[in-house]
């Protein structure tokens, strides 16, 4: 992982050599071939830089996870996935599609239930990230109602589920058994467990009500 | 696969946002939730993202359904679902928002990025082009097509237009708000899509440096409603949606616009089935001839001839949603 992390784009070095040679350099290179239009826009661009920084490379970042300042270094296109899995540890949110499509990475951002793999790190600076390394592990809590509903198989899901549920729960303490499938409808169970994952919902329900 | 570096900037303003954008192979990036994993498969590739959820004033929904509502590009999905006003006065739009994706979808995609979501055609997501032609062959009709297009198909473009919103938004006479460098300009938000014709043309109208700001939904009058059918009740785009429009006088109808997805590479407008349903009283028999008449001069490829029933139940469930009827029991 790392190493493709910081594996250079082909063609980088080029806009580096730009960026690093000062203004002169750059308008040279640029307005050589007569291209009124892109001369244009290099130099808005360049104006741009100096009103809004434009990030590249490797970036310092401070994220806040489960209640902790996290300081990281991340490239732009480095998700938020895997910041928390390969830079910061916090490897209860699971990488399975990569693509937004199964549900495994579900991360809390400033409470709402997202894709983590499909956020980029550094947007996140200065909202809340919670994991579920960070939920009550007791048995009024959801991963307890997972483990006495049978609530997982091979388990790979459960992380997703878990943040899911506890989201929806926040949202939501008394949800129907129709709002909870429609809560957790962004997760997908591979071993097909469905019917424990809604039955620990609903526990985890009652038993925040302290039912 | 990991995606190529890029510059990454997160103006505050929409000026700013712009000037950000002007520089060449610049890309703006709001939910993500299309350009990150079109990035990931290397379909996409530009070596800068504008990050435009950070300019606060793009996001929201204001007005009413007497005045007519704006939603802001940068408004998330999970915010149209939880707006009143939308619900009460357009549930074509709210049903259509509130079935996009999954719960974690809704609340990143914002309504810019569903409009302007590029095609699900899998021969474009594995590298081919928006045609996927090759040797002069078109490797939609030769190979697997059956999520493809129904209408058009004597055109090139075979793939369908992706975004849900865009149908329900169409059917309500919206209109969609774009500023770019020489200003801003105000299209009905049919015109953002267009079937290319070459394999260079994008299917959206909007230039590089662009930005959508808004879509402005019209005075809500009469009855709109939305029906899809899908494969799946979530994780998916809808198979073939039905949006539709209608204004009655007493009990008839005397104006309908009804809006497909899924069956052309743009949202696609049945005037046949609007044709079929003015002058009549909304019923169960005159829903399903407006629904029949939909698909009258669909051309489906060699695997996608289910579409055509599927139009036809969409569009008479649509008109019976509408009316207030329910179609279980018709
Ligand atoms: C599992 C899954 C299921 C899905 N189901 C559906 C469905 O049922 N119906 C449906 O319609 N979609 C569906 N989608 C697609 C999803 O709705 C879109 O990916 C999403 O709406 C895009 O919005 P975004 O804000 O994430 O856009 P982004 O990914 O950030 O951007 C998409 C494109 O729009 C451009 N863009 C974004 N905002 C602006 C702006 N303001 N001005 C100019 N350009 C802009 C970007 O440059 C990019 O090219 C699904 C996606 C997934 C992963
Ligand atoms: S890994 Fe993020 S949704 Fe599948
Ligand atoms: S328990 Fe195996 S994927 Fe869900």
């Amino acid at each position: 992982m790392a190493d493709l992390d910081t594996k250079p784009r082909p063609g980088a070095s080029r806009r580096d050599f730009l960026r690093g040679s000062g203004l002169a350099a750059a308008s040279a290179v640029i307005s050589g071939p007569a291209r009124a239009a892109l001369d244009e826009a290099a130099a808005e661009a360049r104006e741009a830089q100096d009103a809004v920084p434009v990030l590249s490379g490797q970036v310092k970042i401070t994220l806040k996870v489960n209640g902790q300042e996290r300081h990281t270094t991340v490239e732009p296109r480095s998700t938020l996935l895997d910041t928390l899995r390969h830079r910061l540890d916090v490897t209860g949110p699971k990488r399975v599609c990569d693509r937004g499509s199964c549900g495994a990475c579900t991360t809390l951002v400033d409470g709402a239930p997202v894709y983590s793999c499909t956020t980029l790190a550094v947007s996140c600076q200065g909202k809340t990230i919670e994991t579920l390394e960070s939920f009550d592990t007791g048995p009024e809590g959801v991963p307890h109602a997972f483990h006495q509903n049978d609530g997982l198989m091979c388990g790979y899901c459960t992380p997703g589920f878990v943040t899911a549920c506890k989201a929806l729960l926040d949202r939501n303490p008394h949800p129907t058994l129709e709002e909870v499938k429609q809560g957790l409808n962004g997760n997908i169970c591979r071993c097909g467990t469905y019917v424990g994952v809604l039955k620990a919902a609903l526990a985890a329900a009652k038993s925040m009500k302290g039912a | 696969m990991t995606m190529k570096a890029f510059e990454y900037a997160s103006p505050s303003t929409l000026d700013l946002a712009l000037k950000a954008l002007a520089a060449p192979s610049s890309e703006a990036l709001s939910g993500g939730t299309d350009l990150l994993c079109r990035m990931k498969d290397d379909v996409a590739a530009p070596e800068r993202l504008v990050y435009l959820k950070d300019v606060k004033d793009l996001a929201g929904v204001k007005g009413s359904a007497a005045e007519g509502v704006t939603i802001g590009a940068g408004t998330l999905l999970a915010s149209v679902v939880a707006s009143e006003a939308v619900k009460a006065s357009y549930p074509a739009l709210w049903q259509t928002t509130l079935e996009v994706g999954t719960p974690q979808i809704r609340n990143m995609a914002t309504v810019g990025g569903n409009l302007l979501q590029r095609p699900r055609c899998w021969y474009f997501r594995n590298g081919f082009g928006l045609l996927a032609m090759q040797e002069g062959k078109s490797l939609v009709r030769l190979g697997d097509n059956r999520y493809h297009s129904i209408f058009m198909t004597d055109g090139d473009a075979l793939f369908t237009s992706p975004s849900s919103l865009a149908v329900p938004l169409i059917a309500l006479g919206a209109t969609a708000t774009i500023v770019g460098p020489n200003g801003e300009r105000t299209l009905p938000v049919e015109d953002l899509y267009r079937a290319p014709r070459t394999d260079k043309q994008r299917e959206l109208t909007i230039e590089p440096g662009e930005i959508l700001t808004k879509v402005t939904i019209p005075p809500a009058k009469g009855k709109n409603a939305s029906y899809e059918i899908r494969a799946k009740q979530s994780h998916d785009w809808p198979i073939v949606l039905a949006s539709v429009n209608l204004t009655l006088e007493g009990e008839t109808v005397s104006a309908a616009k009804i809006m497909l997805y899924g069956v052309a590479p743009i949202p696609w407008r049945s005037a046949a089935a609007e044709q079929a349903l003015i002058g009549k009283k909304l019923s169960v028999e005159t829903a399903e001839d407006a629904g029949k008449a939909a698909v009258k001069n669909a051309q489906p490829l060699s695997m996608n001839q289910f579409k055509v029933s599927l139009t036809t139940t969409a569009v008479k469930r649509a008109l019976l949603t509408a009316g207030g009827m329910k179609y279980w029991e018709a």
